[in-house]
């Protein structure tokens, strides 16, 4: 298989299950943020789920962006580094720089409810091999001979998002 | 195709050699396994049969840190310009209580956000990816607590306008806990030596513009309580200040 350049996508989801200190801080303050702003949109009070506002109340899709501010800064503190995926050495290694904030569900009255997805977009990186369920990758970009890589685990969650295909002259010269 | 087919069995022989190892590896930490939280959501996928090991990758093994300090919303800023270019404009906002004689309320909150001077809100667009480097993404949005005065102030540019209404500032006063008070727009004053038409538009003029009177939110405020006081020009920038009682 020649080299490819891919980008991944890490969903990461977080309810009322957390237990990280970093991911209940995102938890409590994105839904408070979804109960200030959600009332914009239920002046009358009719609803109560994110689900409902969506589908009566034009403009509810706007929320995700809304609810968003409240996790900006938290992001930050990441340092560009996705969080969960580490390499087969237990490193976490994968660098982001965008991002897309997602409101899954959420509930004025029961906080249980509300669940986010943060999807982190990784840096290209150079796919060279798999082995098993482990994709081979490199970060980009090395000039050295001797490229020092990653092995990290497909798994849920973690999917390949942008695949840059390669020139297909490249593919006919390595038969 | 042959080549790729010889690579794919290559693979999956190299796959099958370094199997062994890697399934040790991840043995004694498979209660940690990474994406703890995710099982509530869609359930199984169907990835996990067929990556074959699940997901039982190697926990982190590194230094604790950084450690994750509580963060304020990015509303929660007196300058909401972001970058934004305009005439600048102060905001003087002042929450009464209609509810108790129009005392001054200390400790709400209020929300305000408008448009740009092309008449755009940072909502367009910003469903989608966001990159962490560009931090803007909420321009001319803000929050602020009220003081013992009641006062809330923003430091914004003057707002465009867009076909449709007349120049506004959005606001949404909540209560300390975060209880919607009261949801209204801050109008402009008009006539020749008012601020809107010297701004005039900024590059638009005002041609095709909604005044008050015609305007689908403003027209019934005949009282004109809704009009701010704006002061200033356009060389040292405008001052705004507004009185807006709500039911606390």
């Amino acid at each position: 298989m020649p080299d490819r350049t891919i980008t991944l996508c890490y969903r990461k989801i977080i309810d009322s299950s957390a237990v990280k200190p970093w991911e209940k801080m995102v938890f409590e303050d994105t839904y408070a943020e979804f109960r200030l702003q959600a009332q914009y949109y239920n002046q009358e009070q009719k609803y109560r789920s994110y689900g409902e506002l969506l589908q009566h109340v034009p403009g509810a899709d706007k929320l995700p962006f809304l609810v968003s501010a409240a996790m900006r800064g938290y992001l930050q503190q990441l340092k560009d580094i996705v969080p969960d995926i580490v390499d087969n050495l237990g490193r976490h290694f994968l660098p982001f720089s965008k991002f897309q904030f997602e409101l899954i569900n959420s509930d004025l009255l029961d906080k249980a409810r509300h669940q986010i997805g943060i999807n982190f977009y990784s840096e290209p990186l150079r796919w060279h091999d798999t082995l098993g369920a482990y994709l081979l990758v490199s970060l980009q970009p090395q000039v050295a001979s001797d490229v020092l890589t990653h092995l990290v685990a497909l798994q849920p969650y973690l999917a390949i998002y942008s695949l840059q295909a390669e020139a297909q002259n490249h593919e006919a010269d390595t038969r | 195709m042959i080549m790729e087919r010889k690579n794919f069995l290559k693979s999956l022989l190299v796959g099958a050699v370094s199997a062994p190892a890697l399934l040790s590896a991840c043995g004694k930490d498979a209660d940690e396994v990474t994406p703890s939280t995710d099982s509530s959501t869609t359930g199984t996928t169907g990835g996990t049969t067929t990556t074959g090991s699940g997901n039982c990758t190697v926990a982190p093994t590194e230094t604790e840190g950084p450690f994750p300090t509580k963060v304020p919303a990015s509303y929660v800023r007196s300058d909401i310009t972001d970058g934004r270019t305009g005439y600048k404009m102060t905001a003087k906002i002042s929450i009464t209580n209609s509810n108790s004689s129009c005392a001054a309320l200390a400790g709400a909150l209020v929300d305000i956000w408008h448009c740009d001077a092309e008449g755009n809100y940072s909502e367009y667009g910003g469903s989608g990816m966001q990159s962490t480097n560009y931090t803007s993404v909420h321009f001319l949005r803000g929050r602020q607590t009220t003081d013992a005065n009641g006062l809330v102030t923003f430091t914004s540019i003057f707002p465009g306008w867009y076909s449709g209404r007349a120049t506004h500032i959005h606001v949404h006063v909540y209560t300390a806990s975060g209880t919607s008070l009261k949801i209204t727009q801050i109008a402009f004053p008009e006539g020749t030596s008012s601020a809107v038409v010297a701004v005039n538009g900024y590059k638009k003029g005002m041609t095709g513009y909604t005044y008050n009177k015609s305007d689908n939110v403003f027209s019934d405020d005949t009282a004109g309580v809704e009009i701010a006081t704006v002061t200033g020009n356009t060389t040292d920038g405008f001052q705004l200040t507004i009185s807006l009682g709500v039911p606390a």
